[in-house]
């Protein structure tokens, strides 16, 4: 299915041939080969782990290939250093915004460019040609941290754009937009491959990738596995060949929601440095119900999980779980009552990295069996729980006295969702549970939640994969400014309908 | 992670900060021009101890073990109680106040004299604790100024209510059924080995069982590695400030103890200051590990009690061997970090090799 | 970051655990380069006695005491053709350490052996009967039990007398009607000092204030802190006072420094020795005065006795009248007023003047 693009048939803008990076223990990439022909957006696809962080850096000089060569406009490049690489003229777009917040956008974009056309009417004028040329519609002395994230992404474009770049990688730039501010984005990409630049698009999401690019690239456990172009490939094919196997989707099947309350919120309001964070939230989950919660980040999703975890103490409202009123309760109370809590940044808030496997199961669940028995704990009872848990969610390690910092995300993830669903809750919260996990975990988690959900556990679920949302969800409701704006049913709404709703769109 | 391995990595970075505490010293030596030389410096410092020298070192280490648990207790969580020094201060007068005044008969007077020591090292801890706990007032601040404080208190009341003799002001003597002496291995002359040094042992068992075995501990613990993630899994922090604090000041209030009843029996001059700051360098070279502070412990009584020959029989300073003891302190922390580091690598590769081919994440 | 910021923790942890048991280093490092060449006991061999000299905090090189404890031992090893061995405290050294120090004196075969300092005071009581062949002397030191050792000698020096005529001293040259005192550690001892000299500044003029401060409140590292010395004396200075009077061992050094960073005019007095003949060229103009505590004249007469074969045991007196206390004259700062104190010396001296020792 992917036809190999000859090579003749145009000088290459990027080739990478054979390109290898080992690190300690990791082989990153091997026998990686990436032809980028000039004025055409080029796709890197792959699953999460399967090398495309590296190869861009590898690219962009931030790491140097152990193997392999790169070539640009035919000559052999080494870079040692990013700084090499923009003097070839090519640029990179970090997922994570690389910008100062209390600088005006121009500020940002001459810093560390003073040379180029100073700092003063030639820079500001170049900047506002940049933004012209490419519809970006930036004003050079706004504060960055007024701009909103669409607005910030188009700036480390422009800050790209300034420094000479033909040749332009973005890191999943999609990840932190909606579904509006994605077409923005790639009519922004296509006016810019209109004016002769190269675009190597970074991505998991085939559905834009479909959309945007002319080539596509395909890797697989460090290596490219394919090469493709959209008109004659589908979804699925893509894919399949990025997992290696058949691909999973999201999906719950029959109801198995019943009508008994397990988790109602009333009036809940959130209050920090006198901003109302969150306030009037109403929700009920019922017992095998998943209530699903979608919104753009930032919009109180993670306060309310904390709220009702306890970490912060609600301001006005009542948390009812099951018949008790849980507000004045403490994060140990409520997770002794049956709580269960994936949180959105394992790192911080659900592993100890550097501490055994083992003892990463009773974190959280310290007070119960078999952990602890009163106040002392019991080694030998966590231990062989944490062995079942290894087995039954396949947790991938050499075994239990493993640091958690050394599996992978997807494992790691594994670890707590197996943990979490132990102890036979009657509530869980899930907070973007299969963020920055591999397509295989994802399918297990998934199915590990429908399970759970079916023996009639109350979920209340948040996440920014909103096919995730539809597809797992009973109901979902919208979160937009520390309010709920809108409840929809996953079985009829888009993705598009639903980030009208994150966005305030329609309301 | 084999056990051999465990034990490699575990002895590594303490080795090698000794070793280059030997080589700085060693340094500092030549540069300072000595007329007796290195040599002759190891020589005393390596010879085999004297008897009452062995009694001394025994001694010493144990109240320095002391020390050093209260200091890890704190460490342990990410809590720098620095104020261990005054903790122990206030506690040891207070205790010698209690058991000097006689009310209760021996062995009683012993019991609630070690109660009371505890409690007050605790309650002085305490204070620094509520200041964290309720004002934010970082424990570092707090216990630095109450280790002052407590010098000013316990010297005037000790001026106010202490027997005043020559020049010097102690509080009343223990009556001698409250005295514990201890264990003479060799003459009488070459001293005792204190009954309550005993204490150390104790409390040394009862931090690995806190640690390792208890709920509490594992809170302490996931506390000091992650407060987030602790405060996620339900540990108040305000409180295992507040509960740690408490038990790292109780257990400083025992330091001087095994001294007081073992032979000083009164709080004055003989009070031996100082263990507090000891205590904070052996935990960190102990890496606040209970048997890693036993090796911490004898390595600095050994060191300090070998020192004293050295300026009866050369022209060398005793003084030196705190820059042996400062050197291996700094060497350790970072020759920690370094066996952390490739022993957190040799992990990722087993773990790379035991999940081939599915997983091969990149680890940068 | 989070590591980095706790190594750094660490690393601000380490070094207040070191300098808080190694406030002295600044001033042994110096000590160390200055005492190689030029110490008796590290060449004289003589058949005599052998004498231990066990310093307190500061050791060797405090300008103060301990120097002057050399000084009498020097003497007295010259002129009876001995030998000598030293060792020094070290700050918050376990009461062991001092015990062990004077054993390992005795165990070398001295057979007079001086503990510098009332700290030895229950060191030597409990290696005394240990030894009975070996005379011990505690400077300012005083029996801690009622069972009394016939080897033991303890020499009280009366430093009130000889801090009331410096406070008379520094009564007639102060301009500005306020004078300072910094004291090492706020105890007993010291506390006859200060006592000593304001009651010789009031004899004269009992309108002249005296600024008091002390360094340590029971820390024995007062008296090895020039830094603290100097800001005790700075703060005096600034007040309005212009003789400041140390009793503070070798922290005085810094509370001359503060005297002569105050400007001319400016006066400091020091203690125990002449410390006029130790000062660098920049303190001696400003140093008016010292108060002797002749622990040289005690060490070398107790010595003196051991040789004799009479040894001194019990409390020894060293007051005005056996010449064990004074002041001294050099620098000439005093020219024009020591008639006038030596009068105030002789009422002392018949009695006419009882000079209190507590404030």
């Amino acid at each position: 299915m992917s036809p190999q693009q000859t090579v003749a048939e145009a000088a290459p803008e990027v080739r990478l041939s054979g390109i290898g990076k080992r690190f300690p223990g990791v082989v990153a990439n091997h026998d990686v080969d990436v032809l980028i022909r000039p004025g055409t957006v080029h796709a890197l696809v792959g699953e999460n782990g399967a090398g495309k962080s590296t190869l861009m850096k590898i690219l962009y000089g931030v790491q140097k290939p152990d193997d392999g060569t790169i070539e640009i406009g035919g000559e052999a490049r080494r870079f040692s250093s990013p700084s090499d690489a923009i003097s070839v003229g090519i640029g990179m777009v970090f997922q994570h915004f690389m910008l100062a917040d209390n600088l005006t956008a121009l500020e940002n974009v001459v810093l560390g460019a003073e040379k180029l056309h100073g700092i003063r009417g030639a820079a500001r004028r170049e900047f506002e040609a940049i933004s012209e040329r490419y519809g970006f519609g930036l004003r050079p002395d706004v504060l960055v941290e007024k701009l909103g994230v669409a607005d910030r992404q188009r700036l480390e474009i422009l800050k790209v754009l300034y420094r000479g770049a033909k040749v332009i990688i973005l890191d999943e730039p999609t990840a932190v937009l909606v579904p509006q501010e994605v077409e923005a984005l790639f009519r922004n990409l296509s006016d810019l491959r209109a004016h002769g630049h190269s675009l190597l698009f970074i991505s998991h999401k085939l559905d834009e990738v479909l959309a945007i690019a002319d080539d596509i690239t395909i890797m697989r456990r460090g290596t490219t596995v394919g090469t493709a172009v959209p008109a004659e490939t589908t979804k699925r094919e893509l894919a399949e060949l990025m997992v290696g196997s058949e691909l999973p989707s999201p999906g719950t099947g029959e109801s198995t929601v019943t009508d008994v309350v397990q988790l109602r919120l009333e009036g809940l309001g959130l209050e920090e440095d006198g901003r109302a964070v969150l306030s009037g939230i109403d929700l009920t989950i019922h017992r095998g119900e998943v209530l699903g919660l979608a919104g753009v980040e930032g919009n109180g999703q993670a306060e309310l999980v904390e709220t009702i975890m306890g970490m912060r103490k609600a301001t006005a409202g009542r948390i009812v779980l099951g018949t008790e009123d849980i507000t004045g309760w403490t994060t140990r109370e409520r997770r002794e009552s049956g709580i269960g809590y994936i949180p959105e940044d394992r790192h911080r808030h659900g592993l100890l990295l550097d501490s055994p496997l083992w003892e990463n199961r009773i974190l959280g669940h310290q007070g119960e069996r078999p952990n602890s028995r009163g106040p002392w704990i019991d080694r030998e009872g966590a231990r062989s729980d944490t062995r079942a848990i290894v087995e039954e969610f396949d947790v991938r390690t050499p075994g239990i006295d493993t640091a958690a910092r050394a599996l992978s995300g997807g494992n790691q993830q594994k670890l707590i969702i197996g943990r979490e669903l132990r102890g036979e809750p009657v509530l869980l919260i899930a907070a973007h549970p299969t963020r920055g996990v591999d397509v295989g975990a994802q399918a297990a988690i998934w199915g590990h939640l429908s399970a759970a959900r079916a023996a009639g556990l109350a979920v209340l679920l948040i996440s920014a994969d909103l096919d995730e949302l539809i597809g797992l969800s009973d109901r979902i409701d919208v979160i937009l400014r520390g309010r709920l704006v809108g409840e929809f049913d996953p079985s009829e709404v888009t993705p598009r309908d639903l980030g009208a709703a994150m966005t305030g769109g329609d309301q | 992670m084999n056990a051999l391995r465990s034990l490699f990595f575990g002895l590594l970075a303490p080795v090698i900060a000794v070793a280059i505490a030997v080589v700085a010293t060693s340094v500092v030596i030549i540069a300072s021009g000595s007329d007796s030389g290195v040599g002759s410096f190891w020589s005393i410092m390596l010879a085999v101890p004297q008897d009452r020298i062995l009694v001394n070192i025994v001694n010493q280490s144990s109240m320095i073990y002391l020390s050093a648990v209260a200091v890890a207790i704190g460490f342990r969580m990410n809590l720098f109680n620095i104020g261990v020094e005054g903790q122990y201060l206030v506690a040891s007068y207070a205790a010698a106040t209690f058991v000097g005044a006689a009310l209760l008969p021996g062995f009683v007077n012993i019991v609630l004299g070690l109660v009371i020591a505890i409690a007050v090292g605790a309650a002085w801890a305490g204070i620094a604790g509520l200041l964290k706990t309720y004002r934010g007032v970082s424990e570092v601040i707090s216990t630095i100024m109450l280790n002052a404080i407590a010098g000013i208190v316990v010297s005037y009341f000790l001026d106010k209510y202490g027997v005043h003799g020559g020049n010097q002001v102690n509080t009343a003597t223990a009556p001698e059924s409250s005295w514990v002496p201890g264990w003479t291995p060799f003459t009488s002359a070459d001293g005792a080995i204190w009954s309550l040094d005993l204490l150390a042992v104790l409390v040394g068992v009862g931090f690995w069982v806190l640690l390792s075995r208890t709920r509490l501990g594992f809170d302490l613990r996931a506390t000091g590695a992650s407060t987030t993630a602790a405060v996620a899994s339900g540990v108040s922090v305000e409180r295992m400030t507040l509960v740690a604090m408490l038990l790292s000041g109780g257990v400083a209030g025992l330091i001087w103890m095994p001294a007081y009843f073992g032979s000083a029996h009164v709080y004055g001059t003989t009070f031996q200051a100082g263990l507090g700051f000891t205590g904070i360098a052996v935990a960190l070279l102990g890496r606040n590990q209970p048997l890693g502070m036993v090796f911490g412990a004898l390595l600095f009584a050994f060191l300090s009690a070998q020192s004293n020959s050295l300026t009866l029989q050369t022209d060398i300073s005793s003084s030196v061997v705190q820059i042996t003891q400062g050197v291996a302190v700094l060497a350790v922390v970072v020759a920690y970090e370094l066996v952390r580091r490739s022993r957190s690598r040799v992990e990722q590769r087993a773990v790379a090799r035991a999940t081939a081919p599915v997983n091969q994440e990149v680890a940068a | 970051m989070r590591r980095t910021t706790k190594i750094a923790a660490v690393a601000v942890v380490t070094a207040i655990a070191l300098t808080g048991c190694s406030k002295k280093s600044d001033t042994s490092a110096t000590d160390a380069s200055s005492s190689a060449s030029d110490d008796i006991c590290k060449t004289a061999d003589g058949d005599g006695p052998m004498i231990g000299l066990a310093y307190d905090v500061g050791g060797r090189g405090d300008q103060s005491f301990n120097d002057s404890a050399y000084a009498g031992v020097s003497k007295a090893v010259e002129e009876f053709d001995g030998s000598c061995v030293e060792g020094e405290a070290e700050d918050g050294e376990a009461e062991s350490a001092r015990e062990d120090r004077l054993r390992q004196m005795a165990d070398a075969g001295a057979t007079a052996i001086i503990g510098v300092g009332f700290a030895y005071s229950d060191s030597v009581n409990a290696v005394a009967p240990d030894y009975p062949d070996v005379n011990f002397a505690v400077v300012d030191g005083y029996d801690p039990d009622s069972k009394a050792n016939d080897n033991v000698a303890y020499f009280s020096f009366a430093a009130n007398e000889s801090s009331y005529l410096v406070g008379v001293a520094a009564a007639l040259t102060t301009q500005t009607d306020e004078v300072g005192f910094v004291g090492g550690v706020h105890n007993d001892l010291i506390k006859a000092f200060e006592a000593g000299y304001t009651a010789g500044v009031h004899a004269v003029n009992p309108d002249i204030q005296v600024d008091v401060a002390y360094i340590e409140e029971s820390d024995l590292s007062g008296f090895s802190d020039p830094a603290g010395g100097k800001t005790a004396a700075a703060g005096e200075f600034d007040k309005g006072a212009d003789v400041v009077y140390h009793a503070a061992g070798a922290s005085g050094s810094g509370v001359f420094d503060a005297a002569v960073e105050a400007g001319d005019g400016m006066w400091a007095i020091g203690v125990d020795s002449d410390q006029y003949l130790t000062a660098t060229s920049t303190q001696q103009p400003h140093i008016l005065t010292s108060a002797l505590k002749r622990v040289d004249v005690a060490s070398y007469d107790f010595i003196k006795s051991v040789n004799e074969g009479t040894p001194d045991t019990s409390y020894v007196t060293y007051d005005l009248t056996n010449d064990g206390v004074g002041y001294s004259t050099s620098g000439g700062f005093l020219d024009d007023v020591s008639d006038q104190i030596d009068e105030y010396a002789s009422k002392i001296k018949s009695g006419d003047i009882t000079v209190p020792t507590a404030p």
